[in-house]
């Protein structure tokens, strides 16, 4: 077995960790300013985004036009983004703020507005009966039904945030993902681990961090001032508008030679193989993953351990997992459904777990009442209940995926975004933006195909 | 049958007492109503009956078995045998009309049994479900979807899975609270009937003392965690007594 050996080989380059006090104190500075990065994004996004999601919730005019507008600009990947906010800023932290407040100020409220417009319709029904504005409703109807799903939501986003900031961090945005990037690019592998085992006990701490607030949401509070503040330190004072403009102007109209055009079937394919495979990868290891770390199915000395392994899948972000994966898997399309597998399997087994620990008690006390065992209980009513939020996140995970695809392809999966990529670098940028249209097209096509799938399972309403 | 002592229970360590010295003894086969304000501490009083809520003081016994510090298997064995419906009905929606009713069944059954259950029923019980449906009327209703249901059906097929329990115990909690006076009878007459055939013994907590007096052997009123009066029914439904509780 040469493969296997030759993967071990490398997997073995990664161990030791470069423990050093000196390295870790060194990298201290970076890894906070990724914390930074997230949070800063975070706190202008959650305004940005609950705002539009509010106007949206309570059917304002002008509410389809936003949500449309939302949905449109959630469809370009964050590294897309960065690259864009690297050109128009600079380098350094600024670029990473502000293309993390446009990415999540789109996701966050679009996801938002999906939440308030599945809220109780009775209960906003009654509060019509009183001839309340639709704002008031907004604020006394649709804030107070989902407060508990905007902050499930809202502590998985900053998560997810973070693992973005490592991202941008990669093309130049700042943070501890510049450094990551540069280990493994230099082969440094010992190094690479302490800094993926840093990266693991801050998402773990943010998880910890996030299990807290949901409990007492008044902490919430504190973690708005920092955000705040790291949005107030990093926020571009200068807008390189003209430099912006002049390089928008080169991009524009988008163009493809013809022999790109007769690739293009081939890459959308490969695309769409990593996203598919990449998912349903994560759902198969999400779903016994989720169980066990489910604390009201598993106990805690299953359910904690498993947490821990579940933060360490999601705290290695796709295009991380695709570089360290490239030495054992190879270049293509299979490397890339390894990385988004993996990490996904993180993402989904958390919220899996979430979901099941979420059910209404009643119905599964009613059914604890007739004494059967923990697992019967959790086949016959946590599973059946959580069915609709887990089926959700499983087709939220995949849109995701689709943008995912397109990141791993950069680095090396092939797929659009390998295309993209090499356009970017050749300075093609007419043939880039096309490629930038297609991902959003192909975006735009799944999203909408997950929406007919949520009717069709009836799940929409019932996240 | 059940043995209640001097009972005390707290929701959590900063709550005052939600109940406060009770002392209860149901024979077999009774069928009691409990009557009380929201509040008052009927729901847990039950829930604390089936062990789902920690005793401070005093004791519960069902059957002759002590509920206090019953843990795993011990405390499933003594669920199975109290039933437990409720007004919120508590039906799994996502599940099939014949899961829920044969959910009934999970204290007798092995995981793997009830797992197996779910992917793959036998027409053995398929037709228990079938039995236990047909004597609330609902058999047509076998392989609906639970969200599908009226709310006077949620009721019925939560009735169909306490029978397939075959409890001692039938703790009803509220369970006509929200249904219309007609169909809250019916509901009611039922219980009653099944609790007469099968010999099971049926708590049932109510807001309506008209239909405490109409249906059940013995009426007892709670009030702030303690009883307040425990009367059979005939002497509860004197003129006098009935306007005092209705007040």
């Amino acid at each position: 077995m040469p493969g296997l050996e030759s993967a071990l080989s490398l997997l073995r380059q990664f161990f030791p960790p470069d423990l050093s006090f000196s390295y870790i104190r060194a990298e201290t500075a970076p890894l906070f300013e990724t914390l930074e990065i997230a949070a800063g994004a975070m706190f202008l996004a959650l305004i940005i985004g609950l705002l539009f999601s509010l106007i949206i919730g309570a059917r304002l005019p002008g509410s389809r036009a936003l949500y449309g507008l939302l949905t449109t600009f959630r469809s370009i990947p964050d590294l897309t983004l960065a690259i864009l906010c690297v050109v128009l800023v600079g380098l350094g932290p600024s670029a990473g703020t502000l293309a993390l407040t446009l990415f999540y100020s789109a996701a966050m409220g679009k996801i938002f507005a999906d939440l308030f417009s599945s809220a109780d319709p009775g209960a906003i029904e009654a509060l019509h009966a009183t001839g309340a504005t639709r704002s008031m409703i907004a604020f006394y109807g649709l804030l107070p039904l989902r407060l508990k799903d905007l902050l499930t939501y809202g502590g998985y986003e900053f998560e997810s945030a973070i693992r973005a900031s490592v991202i941008v961090g990669a093309v130049g945005a700042g943070g501890i993902g510049t450094e990551l990037v540069g280990s493994l690019n230099m082969t440094d592998y010992h190094r690479a681990t302490t800094l993926i085992i840093m990266l693991v006990a801050l998402i773990a701490a943010v998880d910890f961090l996030g299990f807290y607030v949901r409990r007492q949401p008044k902490l919430l509070l504190v973690l708005a001032a920092f955000g705040a503040a790291a949005a107030w330190h990093h926020w571009p004072h200068l807008m390189v508008v003209t430099q912006a403009l002049k390089t928008f102007r080169t991009m524009v109209p988008p163009q493809l030679p013809a022999e790109a055009v007769r690739e293009l079937p081939t890459l959308i394919g490969q695309t769409l193989l990593i996203a598919i495979g990449g998912t349903l990868m994560a759902v198969i290891c999400a779903l016994p993953l989720g169980v066990a770390a489910a604390r009201n199915i598993s106990p805690l000395f299953i359910s904690f351990p498993v947490r821990r392994l579940l933060e360490a899948l999601r705290a290695v972000p796709e295009i991380v997992w695709g570089l360290i994966l490239i030495g054992i898997a190879g270049l293509g399309p299979k490397v890339g459904i390894l990385a988004l597998g993996l990490h996904s399997a993180g993402a989904l087994g958390k919220l899996y777990a979430e979901s099941l620990e979420n059910v209404a008690a009643e119905p599964v006390m009613a059914m604890a009442s007739t004494g059967g065992s923990t697992l019967s209980i959790a086949g016959f009513a946590v599973l059946p209940l959580a069915f609709a939020p887990m089926t959700v996140h499983t087709l939220f995970r995949f849109e995701w995926n689709m943008r995912a695809a397109t990141i791993v392809g950069m680095i090396g999966a092939g797929a659009i975004g390998g295309a993209l990529f090499n356009a970017q670098q050749l300075f093609f940028y007419r043939q880039m933006m096309a490629y930038v249209l297609i991902t959003w097209a192909m975006i735009m096509i799944t999203d909408a195909a997950n929406v007919r799938l949520r009717k069709y399972w009836r799940v929409s309403e019932e996240l | 049958m059940l043995e209640i002592r001097n009972l005390v229970v707290r929701r959590d360590h900063k709550s005052p007492r939600v109940l406060n010295q009770i002392s209860l003894s149901v024979n077999r086969g009774e069928k009691i109503a409990i009557l009380g304000p929201s509040g008052a501490g009927k729901t847990t009083l039950f829930r604390t009956i089936s062990g789902f809520l920690p005793i401070l003081a005093g004791s519960i016994c069902v059957d002759g078995v002590e509920v206090s510090g019953l843990r795993g298997r011990r405390l499933r064995n003594l669920r199975s045998q109290i039933g437990m419906i409720s007004q919120r009905h508590d039906l799994v929606d996502r599940l099939g009309v014949h899961q829920n009713v044969m959910a009934g069944a999970l204290g007798r059954w092995t995981t793997l049994h009830a797992l197996r259950f779910l992917l793959r029923p036998k027409a053995a019980e398929l037709e228990e479900a079938k039995r236990a449906l047909s004597r609330v009327a609902l058999e047509r209703k076998l392989r609906s979807r639970t969200s599908d249901l009226s709310g006077g059906e949620h009721q019925r097929v939560a009735i169909a899975r306490a029978l397939v329990q075959q409890p001692l115990v039938l703790l009803a909690d509220e369970p006509v609270a929200s249904l219309d006076p007609i169909l809250s009878g019916q509901i009611l007459s039922l219980l009653c009937s099944l609790a007469n055939e099968n010999g099971f013994t049926l708590l049932c907590s109510l807001h309506q003392p008209d239909l405490a007096y109409e249906y059940f052997d013995r009426v007892i009123r709670i009030e702030a965690g303690k009883i307040a009066s425990d009367e059979p029914r005939q002497a509860a439904a004197s003129p006098a007594v009935e306007v005092a509780v209705g007040a």
